[in-house]
């Protein structure tokens, strides 16, 4: 399988042939499920909420591997499905523009993110991260001209059609188109982050997180990587916070910069394995289902603490994510 | 040629002076030991010098460039690398990786590991004699195997000063015969080197010449024998005799 591999990958991860065989067999799941499931609506939207969550645990897994614990990234999402949702429905531009702005507004976010917690290590970014969420969601909440405020936004436009020549797709047609859209932007930015920790970037990212004193001795600037890595994440954060937008068409402040879409990613890329590219992707394709699919009819007031068992079971007992300890053991 | 320039250089913490009005000269390709007792600020120093701590007062010059207050990847980056007193290893990399990190951001950086790199980071590591522990994960290594990964990894950076902070310390007798044969080895690939050696066990092998502080200052500084013979040296050392007390 040479998906996006590195000439580089033999010497920087162990376990790259099973990385392959989860891969594909993930991959030809996910393209088959449509056909799988005959198109159960449901089932569809369950599973294109999951991808749209993998892709959070994606981009949060960015900055987690240079070794920092975010709380924060509910800013990011916010952001960015505001800014998509403000500029299509208001402005009336597409969303094949806005949902990059929407990325670019939210990579300005992690600038000002980086000046005001950055320079914080450990559970101190993490609570200053936190509280940073606050800023934007205060802003959009009182922003009424622009954002209606607490009342939130509805009908935002759906996801955009594609067309090439005489071929074309409306992604908002259907579950099954949508579920596509995401599949894609998922597998792109699975694609990236590949490539970002098998090139010497992820070298960097791995040597600070490890020890920070000695990667700044051997010439690596420490806060810039970790800059770098804290706006890729805000960017992709935000693409995936305006494609929530159009996907839902109907966004409010508690909603999106809420504390689930901070935690979220964060325990799915726990859980899967912080230092691994596939891991937190694959626990948000298998946590999401299983909480929707099974918890939520058992206990519909609490499924969530769901999320809460599965994290503490993997800081207990597979510190390394169970992707991460799957491959040790292979 | 000079290499190395200390100008009155002073470091305090919070008013209290860990170093206080160095002056001190190293030439190129040099071996010298610093040395002095327990908190006379040996490390201090080398922090000053590697960019991880800013001087107080006074200036720093690397081959006429004025280094003082630079961050450390850019000191490293210039050419000065150094190694640690507890070696700092990325612990759940390999241990060709290691040295790869050194290899890559050292002197620029490449997105890619280039083949020529790989090949120079086990070069290295046969330099420092782990070259079969190649893909040991730098956290298994013993103490030893680490202070020389430490080594090889500072080597990977290219510099033409490094600084090494008590390499020997903990080693037995056959270790620091190894390690001089090593630091000689450093020397031939025209590295000069600046030695911090609390137990003199490899300065007074190896060096060309000691400095020697204690309570921050300078007390002497020459060829070894006569700073070894230095009574402010032998003070700082072994303490005052009952004989001497009454001279003072």
């Amino acid at each position: 399988m040479s998906f996006f591999a590195s000439k580089n990958t033999k010497f920087r991860t162990k376990g790259l042939k099973f990385d392959s065989v989860g891969l594909v067999t993930g991959l030809v799941l996910l393209i088959m499920l449509p056909a799988l499931v005959q198109s159960n609506n449901y089932i569809l939207q369950v599973f294109t909420h999951a991808l749209l969550l993998a892709s959070l645990a994606l981009a949060w897994n960015i900055l987690g591997v240079s070794g920092s614990i975010s709380l924060g990234h509910a800013a990011f999402f916010g952001a960015g499905a505001y800014c998509s949702a403000v500029l299509s429905l208001e402005y009336g531009l597409s969303c094949w523009l806005t949902i990059p702005l929407a990325g670019l507004l939210a990579t300005g976010l992690g600038l000002i993110m980086d000046l005001i917690c950055l320079r914080l290590r450990g559970a101190y970014f993490a609570l200053a991260t936190l509280a940073f969420v606050e800023i934007p969601r205060v802003i959009t909440d009182n922003w009424d001209e622009l954002t209606h405020g607490s009342l939130g936004l509805v009908g935002v436009p759906g996801l955009p059609s594609l067309s090439l020549g005489t071929w074309s797709v409306d992604f908002s047609s259907s579950i099954t188109a949508s579920y596509y859209f995401v599949f894609a932007y998922s597998l792109v930015l699975l694609g990236l982050v590949r490539f970002l920790f098998n090139s010497n970037l992820g070298l960097a990212f791995q040597a600070i997180r490890e020890e920070e004193i000695a990667a700044e001795a051997v010439g690596i600037p420490a806060n810039r990587y970790r800059l770098l890595a804290l706006l890729l994440s805000a960017y992709f954060t935000g693409v995936s916070g305006a494609c929530y937008a159009h996907l839902v068409r109907y966004i409010e402040p508690g909603l999106v910069y809420g504390l689930h879409f901070s935690a979220i990613p964060m325990i799915f890329a726990i859980c899967g394995g912080r230092f691994t590219i596939l891991g937190p992707a694959m626990a948000a394709l298998i946590i999401y289902p299983l909480d929707q699919f099974v918890f939520h009819p058992l206990l519909p007031a609490g499924h969530e603490f769901l999320y809460g068992v599965v994290l503490i079971v993997t800081v207990l007992f597979l510190p390394a994510g169970f992707w991460g300890s799957l491959r040790k053991v292979s | 040629m000079t290499i190395l320039q200390l100008q009155k250089v002073s470091k305090t913490f919070n008013g209290i002076y860990a170093l206080r009005n160095i002056n001190f000269t190293m030439n190129e390709g040099e071996i010298v030991g610093l040395v002095g007792p327990n908190g006379a600020g040996k490390t201090t120093l080398f922090n000053l010098i590697s960019g991880q701590l800013k001087p107080s007062s006074g200036k720093i010059l690397f081959e006429d460039k004025d280094i003082t207050g630079l961050k450390p990847h850019t000191v490293c980056k210039l050419g000065i690398s150094r190694t640690f007193q507890s070696s700092r290893p990325f612990p759940e990399m390999s241990t060709l990786q290691n040295v790869l990190a050194g290899q890559v951001f050292g002197k620029g950086f490449s997105l890619h590991t280039r083949p020529e790199d790989e090949q120079a980071a086990r070069e290295l590591l046969d330099v420092v004699g782990i070259a079969h522990k190649g893909e040991t994960l730098a956290g298994d290594l013993t103490l030893s195997e680490q202070r020389r990964l430490d080594l090889a990894r500072a080597l990977a950076t290219r510099p033409k000063l490094l600084l090494l902070d008590e390499v020997a310390a903990g080693f037995s007798p056959v270790l620091v015969k190894q390690a001089i044969k090593l630091i000689n080895r450093v020397r031939e690939r025209g590295v000069t080197l600046l030695i911090v050696d609390h137990f003199l066990n490899l300065s007074l092998k190896v060096a060309d010449r000691l400095l020697a502080i204690d309570h921050g200052e300078k007390i002497a500084e020459g060829s070894p024998n006569t700073v070894m013979r230095n009574r402010d040296v032998l003070h700082a050392y072994l303490g005052l005799r009952h004989q001497d007390e009454k001279d003072y």
